[in-house]
């Protein structure tokens, strides 16, 4: 039996006809892509020879997958704690509308639009040990190893300062719409800046919080190029480690870069997951 | 009298606006009583009650809350709390929460802050709805517990920002009980502003009248109605009767003659403006006493009708309940009661009297005489 064209009273035919074009291309991409790593990964979609179902590209990467893994999302989650730091303390400043709010959103918007490749080498030409900060302090040597060291501070600095912008622009745009009137409320309620911070502000803007979080932390996790420029050579992270196998000389590497690929895909949905959840149980996504 | 307030010459302008939002506004509010900041949009009035807040900085003057002044005190410290017209209650806290916030932040165990909040939802008449999600409320139930969180904080000033405007007419006269009943219980300082005259009245003892961002006048709501200070605070209030003409021994002369004026005011002599509410003529038959007058227009009010009536060459109306059989061209007579009347300077003639630059304004002075027999 057909479904109702109206749930409710409101009709849903519309609204699913004016996002189809955009669902369906975006379908394509996304299960169209994964089906076929999928499928590369256990052996369905061969180079050469005939298909057969096997986890041996899985096997062959047993040994560095978890340490891959394990580095990745610390690299992820240390990068999305500085990005959302950043980036809420940022949009607390330009909500109060001074000139240095002005001043941080202007910054906030220049950076939105640099290439992470771009900031990379930034970040290399700055806080390398031959780099700009090194040869103005002059340390002679003693300078820490923030490029390719491993603690991958340059990593972590790189997508801390892009994604903080993102995270900025996104939780200003709650806090300039929702949080003003209620900031002003709870002042005359007798809130204090602090307690106004702890009681309203913070929880208003977790929900945006939360989901701009998981989209950095889904990019950092899945982005190849900052890594593959500012880390080390070993241990990989995972995304630096599928794309070293990808571009293997030996074709048989292939689908071992798509099973690298299908784990970092598993991890990235399992953060959608938990913060859907979370969000589902916030009174404020309902 | 911890919570009289007090302004002094409150001005503020805004940049990019063509004038004073506020100009230069007097203002003196009594512990314990109910002030209606009462005029059109724009008048400046939530402006006004925003800067009493703290949450504008006015450009000059001074706000006095029990004599002591506001002036770099932080709006968390000036024991005031506001209600808008949107309730916005926090969606992150449940019912009880939102009324325990301000003893939340006081730092009141939780459990102390919502026991207090209990007994705030209690006299709102919303017992047993604090663990409800704020979502689940109704209007004018949320704007319940918004007046509830805000007596919550012990407030010495509260003030009420078109607080009812969004409700149906039936719920805001609830809400208009309520109110009454809140101020009996605990007797807060209330400035509530409103662009409804009705409800001004209805709230209020005294109404504060803007303008344009100057304050026109500031009187009891009965010589608010009866003893405009000027045309534009008749207009207002809603005064329907302008009559053009003169005072002379304290009577006042126009095409519909000599009408004695009240005794508790000495009238400047000169041309002046005879105002009378279209709410005090009344409209009697033919065959009786008082001024002839012609039915030339009738309109229909809800319960009652205005009528329109030709006196002599002036336009007069007239409100008169429904069920009085009156139509277009029917004689009638009307009685303008003397204590409604009132005279205010006409703009337009008040230049052209001789001495008009020493003669001081006629602005219904014996409204003072009356407010103090009031008090």
């Amino acid at each position: 039996m057909a479904p109702p064209a109206s749930v409710g009273g409101r009709s849903w035919l519309p609204g699913t006809l004016m996002a189809a074009p955009a669902v369906l291309i975006a379908a394509f991409v996304v299960v169209g892509g994964m089906a076929t790593a999928l499928a590369q990964s256990l052996g369905l979609f061969p180079l050469v020879g005939p298909p057969s179902l096997t986890v041996a590209a899985y096997a062959a990467q047993a040994g560095d997958l978890p340490v891959g893994i394990g580095l990745s999302l610390a690299i992820a989650a240390a990068s999305t704690v500085v990005a959302c730091l950043v980036g809420f303390t940022a949009a607390l400043v330009i909500v109060q509308g001074r000139w240095c709010g002005k001043l941080v959103a202007a910054l906030g918007t220049l950076t939105i639009p640099v290439p992470h490749i771009v900031g990379a080498a930034s970040v290399s030409l700055l806080l390398a040990d031959s780099g700009l900060l090194s040869r103005l302090f002059n340390t002679g040597g003693s300078w820490p190893e923030l490029v390719g060291g491993p603690w991958w501070i340059g990593v972590v600095a790189e997508y801390g300062w892009k994604e903080s912008a993102f995270v900025a622009l996104v939780v200003t745009g709650t806090l300039a719409t929702r949080a003003v009137s209620y900031d002003e409320t709870a002042t005359l309620l007798g809130a204090g800046r602090l307690r106004r911070l702890r009681h309203i502000l913070i929880p208003l803007s977790l929900p945006t919080l939360t989901i701009s979080a998981t989209i950095v932390f889904v990019y950092s996790l899945g982005s190849y190029e900052v890594a593959w420029l500012l880390g080390r050579v070993y241990p990989e992270p995972l995304p630096v480690m599928a794309l070293r196998l990808f571009n293997a000389a030996t074709l048989t590497a292939r689908p071992e870069a798509a099973a690298v690929a299908i784990v970092t895909t598993i991890l990235s949905f399992g953060a959608v997951a938990t913060a859907l959840t979370y969000l589902n149980r916030s009174p404020l996504w309902r | 009298m911890i919570g009289a307030v007090t302004l002094e010459g409150l001005s503020k302008t805004f940049p990019g606006t063509g004038g004073p939002v506020l100009e230069d506004v007097n203002l003196s509010v009594d512990a314990g009583t109910c002030t209606a900041l009462l005029g059109p949009s724009g008048a400046g009035k939530s402006t006004l009650l925003r800067a009493i807040a703290g949450l504008e900085r006015p450009d000059t003057g001074r706000v006095l809350v029990g004599g002591r002044d506001m002036a770099g005190v932080r709006p968390e410290r000036r024991g005031m709390a506001m209600v808008q017209q949107r309730p916005l209650l926090f969606p992150h806290l449940n019912v009880l929460d939102n009324v325990a916030f301000a003893g939340t932040v006081r730092g009141i165990p939780k459990r102390v802050a919502r026991a207090d909040a209990a007994g705030f939802l209690e006299l709102v008449q919303l017992a047993g709805f604090g663990p409800r999600p704020v979502v689940a409320l109704s209007g004018g139930q949320a704007q319940r517990v918004a007046i509830a969180r805000a007596l919550a904080a012990r407030p010495a000033v509260l003030l009420l920002d078109e607080p009812f405007s969004a409700l149906d007419p039936e719920l805001r006269s609830v809400m208009h009980d309520l109110l009454a009943q809140l101020r009996r219980t605990l007797n807060p300082t209330i400035l509530m502003v409103t662009h409804d005259r009705s409800e001004a009245a209805a709230v209020a003892e005294r109404i504060a009248l803007f303008s344009g961002g100057r304050m026109l006048q500031h009187d009891s709501v009965e010589l608010m109605y009866s003893r405009p200070s000027s045309l534009e605070a008749s207009r207002l209030m809603g005064g329907a009767n302008e009559i053009a003409g003169t005072v002379r021994k304290g009577c006042h002369h126009s095409a519909l003659g000599a009408l004695r004026l009240p005794d508790d005011t000495t009238w400047q002599p000169g041309p002046g403006m005879l105002l009378v509410r279209q709410e005090s003529i009344e409209v009697g038959p033919w065959d009786g006493p008082g001024l002839h007058a012609t039915v030339s227009g009738l309109r229909a009010l809800g319960p009652r009708r205005l009528v329109r009536l030709d006196a002599a060459g002036v336009l007069l109306r007239a409100e008169v309940p429904l069920g009085r059989a009156l139509a277009e061209g029917d004689s009638v007579r009307l009685k303008i009661p003397t204590s409604a009347l009132a005279v205010v300077d006409d703009p337009d003639t008040a230049h052209t009297f001789p001495g008009a630059e020493t003669r001081p304004p006629i602005t219904s002075q014996g409204r003072g005489t009356l407010a103090t027999a009031d008090n």
